[in-house]
């Protein structure tokens, strides 16, 4: 018994308004995806610019979806209200199995278009540093990183606590609190964390890997733009969980040589650790607040680096 | 045979509702009520919240303040006003909605409400014991949420894992009553495609609360006995697995999630149609989609922590989650395809309903590109989710529950909202959530965390229209509360159908008596939403309808 | 209308004619389901931890005996038979068959507990010796709280059996409990092939 809207045939003027409109909502589409761009911190490693990509598109595809939406909205806002003391019904139409069926597999189609691509977009990431070199950290492991099967690239030991990041290049005998890269070179990374969940996560490369406590995780990703940008924990660990971030300058080769050469004769000393200054002040000040569990102490590094110098993303 | 006359009741003393009643409607509004009181504390410590991230220094409250804070706002939010309300609203709806007198185990209905007030309670009292509550989010992964700088056994941590277990308990409960009443009370000739789709919804989302809670209480009393007895189920010095947790975790709140919207998507289908005088578009596509989202719901969870995860999972997952988009499309499509050629009405539920879908597309596209796994590396974790989440429970779940208010107000309390309110309630809510929530998009892009007590300056500005949009949804809720109390104890008497929609509820006395229907139930001999078609709902209709008038005339 | 009251659901409020059937077989079956979600979340735990662990046994620890089990296991699996034939004296109407066979299920059911008491008592190994510990206890203790709640409804069914026109609305609380048992039955097997049949 159900009736099938019976598509009244549109005038070639609603067609021809209807195509401009949809050539509008395009247009506006494309710009759109041009300015997700500038939405985006700076792109400083080789997987941003596929990163971006990806979004730039689905923020293409995703407008002109919510402004398809929002036009049949204010279109029957517009010429289907009913009338001020019309409390007639409308037109009995419960559905079109034709239309049923291609709103379902057009949606159906872009999603596994978009899954396609980006399936893609993660194979080429995988391939620049796959993340899935997780194995168990056992007490006996020593911390002096883990060669792995990748390529020959830097080094470093990446440690984190509550509430510090600790950098380690372990050929070289250099540990700081401020994580210096050499450009365009690829590099290893060994995470592990002392303590709870933390997140590795670098803004400006687009990538993040979360820490987790009991296994050493490797995690690969080079560097393709000079400067210094912050590291940020990504995954909650706590009390001073927001103040846990670290710079991440990345320079040229000689400059990074030269980093490194100086690191080595430098005497350790305290490195970084915003909540450990914070901690004091608390403690001074007298009780604030609940119980927190106590700042590690700050590691013992040949460079401890800054944290308040301005950065590029 | 002949109808009785349904005499309406004489408007039910306010007594009823602060007692112990097996009644569902009372029950519903119990949990309306109770609902609604905890979201105004958390919405309070979300006040507190947006303004300690005025500025970009921790400068307001203490950092471990800040974190108890946004801890309990969430868990809060969820567990002490989304899902009661939500069995509120299934409480006072689905009897009517199928010709039943009550739910099918009225007993243990009111033991599920009354559960709530008790972990209410214990989530309440977790702000004055001495570890103050928990502060590790309210997904409390370990290791962080098993750290008891105190070393007390009775800590906020302790106490929110049981007020979480205590929750699912009730939901559990809850969902047995819903499912059995559904399955097995339904009114003569009320076969499946012939249930309004609420009661789909509502089956689909009470199903998965009872494949996926127990999950949840599983994971969380292995975190408890890591808690208190010592146990290292996550203790990765123990032998343990903090990912593990997350599975457990996930496993159920993913599903949890279209726990909460399924109810909207379900009230959506009820009232576009009436506002629209138009049948829904669809209407079976729209009841099957229910469950084919319920079987996609249960496959997807891992997108919630692919940072965690190795490669293989992540494509699996993000190829299943963007297949749950095509569903929920056929869902908003119906709609669009309702309104199309209707006579729209902009009434107070109306515009809730409009503004909801549109806040809802803008949510789903910000899903899609977090179900791709190259975008959420970048943005899991940022602000990015926040403002995707948001988008989805405030901007669209909160605003089709303030729809379902609205409209079915007259039904369950006998007198009309007032719609200058209401349409005030709506202008003010739909300004202030996107004002608050489009901002967290591109905080995420440019990389900040979410939880955190203070932020790089860079994200000043948008934190700061965040926060204006936060205040001002504050302010919204205040025509709100007035129009319910000022309505409920004055507004004009209503009728039993105010606004002339098609559907059993509608063929009680506003408000209904206790039994609804009783022994008289109408065999329903139609489809639903028959706008325009002019054919009875049910047999003798008009003898029905006849006599409600005339006791209405002579009250 | 009478009904046989049964924890968790509760009978529905009379409602004057109570021509509706009582639910409460249907709400006991969807609760039973969902229960055993939990019990698959515990045996899924446990299967990760054992697969991931670098060493799943505790020091001292050789592994789990599996002789005094087995016995507890066939008196378990046993007992579902004899609640089977108890049904089917009630069936017939027999009623002091029903309660001898009822009683023997309880009997069983209760020697169970006793044994799994026993087995723990005599380990070496406690709830904190590692995962392997803490999973065994886990899913060992959370099972036999379900037996020792089985027994209790069984004794409860039992009273009522002597309450003159008991069934006349139905035997929803003997199918309920019996369903009950199957279930806390099949976990079990589960349990035993998990816990002490799979080698490393």
């Amino acid at each position: 018994m159900s009736s099938s809207s019976p598509l009244r045939r549109p005038g070639s003027f609603s067609l021809i308004a209807l195509a401009l409109w949809i050539g509008l909502m395009v247009a506006i589409s494309i710009w759109m995806a041009g300015q997700a761009q500038h939405w985006l911190p700076v792109q400083a490693s080789n997987a941003a610019p596929l990163v971006d990509g990806l979004f730039r598109f689905e923020t293409g595809v995703g407008s002109f979806v919510f402004l398809g939406v929002v036009s049949v909205v204010a279109w029957t806002l517009l010429v289907h209200r009913a009338e001020k003391y019309d409390e007639s019904d409308a037109e009995p139409i419960e559905g079109n199995t034709r239309l049923e069926v291609i709103w379902t597999v057009i949606p159906l189609v872009l999603v596994m278009a978009i899954a396609w691509y980006a399936i893609q977009v993660n194979t080429k990431l995988g391939v620049l540093g796959p993340m899935e070199h997780i194995h168990p950290r056992n007490a006996q492991e020593e911390l002096g990183g883990y060669l792995g099967d990748r390529l020959p690239a830097e080094q470093v030991e990446v440690i984190a606590r509550q509430w510090s990041w600790e950098f380690r290049y372990p050929g070289r005998n250099v540990s700081s609190t401020e994580l210096h890269l050499e450009l365009d070179r690829p590099v290893t990374f060994r995470l592990v964390s002392e303590d709870v969940l933390h997140g590795f996560y670098i803004p400006a490369f687009r990538l993040k890997q979360d820490v987790i406590p009991g296994r050493a995780i490797n995690f690969n990703l080079t560097p393709t733009r000079v400067g210094r940008f912050r590291l940020r924990d990504s995954q909650f660990s706590g009390t001073w969980f927001a103040a846990n971030q670290a710079d991440v300058v990345v320079e040229s080769a000689d400059d990074h040589a030269s980093w490194l050469k100086q690191g080595a004769a430098a005497p350790l000393q305290s490195g970084l650790s915003p909540a450990v200054g914070e901690y004091a002040d608390r403690q001074a000040r007298g009780p604030a607040g609940w119980p927190t569990v106590v700042p590690a102490p700050p590691p013992q590094v040949n460079v401890p680096g800054s944290n308040s110098l301005p950065h590029d993303a | 045979m002949t109808s009785t006359a349904l005499v309406p009741e004489p408007l039910p003393s306010w007594r009823r509702y602060f007692g112990f009643s097996t009644d569902a409607k009372v029950i519903g509004i119990q949990y309306i009520v109770v609902a609604f009181f905890f979201f105004l504390i958390a919405g309070l410590l979300a006040m507190i919240i947006r303004g300690e991230l005025l500025t970009p220094a921790s400068d307001l409250v203490d950092r471990t303040v800040y974190n108890g804070l946004y801890t309990m706002h969430g868990t809060i939010m969820l567990f002490l006003f989304t899902f009661p309300v939500l069995n509120g609203l299934n409480n006072l709806l689905i009897p009517p909605m199928i010709g039943a007198p009550d739910m099918a185990f009225p007993r243990l209905n009111a033991v599920a409400f009354w559960m709530v007030p008790v972990f209410g309670f214990l989530l309440i009292a977790s702000f004055f014991v001495p570890s103050g509550p928990a502060t590790s989010g309210w997904w409390s992964y370990p290791p962080v949420s098993l750290q008891n700088p105190l070393g007390q056994l009775i800590n906020g941590e302790f106490l929110w894992v049981l007020a979480v277990a205590l929750s699912g308990i009730s939901s559990i409960l809850g969902a047995v009553n819903f499912v059995t009443t559904i399955l097995r009370m339904r009114a003569p000739g009320m076969g499946f495609f012939r249930m309004p789709v609420f009661c789909w919804t509502a089956l689909a989302a009470q199903t998965l609360q009872l494949i996926g809670l127990p999950a949840l209480t599983g994971g969380a009393v292995m975190l408890l006995m890591d808690l208190t007895l010592g146990t290292s189920f996550y203790r990765p010095e123990g032998g343990g697995d903090p990912v593990l947790y997350q599975h457990f975790f996930w496993f159920y709140s993913h599903p949890a999630v279209y726990v909460i919207i399924l109810p909207v998507f379900g009230i959506f289908s009820e009232l576009f149609p009436v506002y629209s005088r138009k049948p829904l578009f669809g209407y079976v596509y729209v009841a099957v989609a229910s469950f084919i989202i319920v079987g996609l719901g249960l496959v997807v969870w891992v997108h919630h922590i692919f940072p965690s995860v190795a490669q293989w999972m992540r494509n699996l997952f993000m190829v299943t989650t963007m297949l749950i988009a095509v569903p929920t499309g056929v869902k908003v499509f119906a709609w669009l395809g309702t309104m199309w050629r209707g006579k729209i009405k902009l009434t107070t539920p109306m515009l809730f309903c409009i503004g909801g879908l549109i806040n809802f597309v803008f949510a789903g596209i910000t899903g899609v590109m977090l179900a791709t796994v190259p975008v959420d590396i970048h943005v899991s974790n940022t602000y990015f989710v926040v403002g995707h989440f948001h988008y989805v429970i405030y901007g669209a779940a909160v605003m089709g529950i303030f729809a379902a208010i609205y409209h079915w107000f007259p039904k369950f309390t006998g007198r009309m909202p007032y719609e200058g309110l209401g349409k005030l309630h709506f202008v003010l809510t739909f300004l202030g959530a996107n004002l608050n929530f489009l901002p967290m998009h591109p905080l995420g892009l440019m990389g900040m965390p979410r939880r955190v007590s203070s932020y790089d300056p860079e994200f000043a500005f948008w934190n700061v229209l965040a926060s204006l949009g936060a205040f001002l949804l504050g302010v919204s809720i205040i025509p709100f509360l007035l129009n319910m109390i000022s309505s409920w104890v004055r507004g004009p008497r209503a009728n039993h159908n105010p606004w002339n929609a098609i559907g059993l509820e509608w063929l009680l006395p506003s408000p209904p008596p206790e039994d609804n229907f009783g022994d008289h139930v109408p065999t329903v001999i139609s489809r639903p939403y028959g706008y325009g078609k002019d054919e009875p709902l049910v047999e003798h209709q008009a003898e029905i309808e006849r006599a409600l008038t005339l006791a209405e005339a002579t009250r | 209308m009478t009904t046989t009251p049964m924890p968790p659901a509760n009978p529905p409020a009379a409602h004057g004619s109570g021509h509706h059937a009582s639910h409460n077989l249907t709400g006991f079956i969807i609760f039973l389901c969902s229960e055993s979600v939990i019990f698959l979340a515990f045996f899924s735990g446990y299967a990760i931890l054992r697969r991931s662990a670098l060493n799943w046994l505790p020091p001292g620890v050789e592994g789990l005996e599996w002789r005094m089990p087995l016995i507890n296991t066939i008196v378990l699996v046993s007992s579902s038979l004899t609640m089977v034939a108890a049904e089917h004296f009630k069936a017939k109407e027999k009623l002091w068959l029903f309660r001898a066979f009822w009683l023997l299920t309880m009997a069983m059911g209760a020697y169970f507990l006793y044994g799994q008491a026993v087995e723990w008592g005599g380990l070496n190994f406690g709830l904190t010796s590692g995962t392997f510990g803490a999973t065994f206890y886990l899913l060992t203790g959370f099972h036999g709280l379900h037996v020792a709640t089985g027994v209790l409804l069984m004794g409860l069914m039992l009273g009522k059996s002597f309450l003159p026109g008991n069934y006349n609305g139905g035997e929803e609380g003997v199918k309920a409990t019996s369903l009950f048992w199957h279930f806390v039955d099949v976990i079990w097997i589960i349990l035993f092939v998990l816990l002490y049949v799979w080698r490393n």
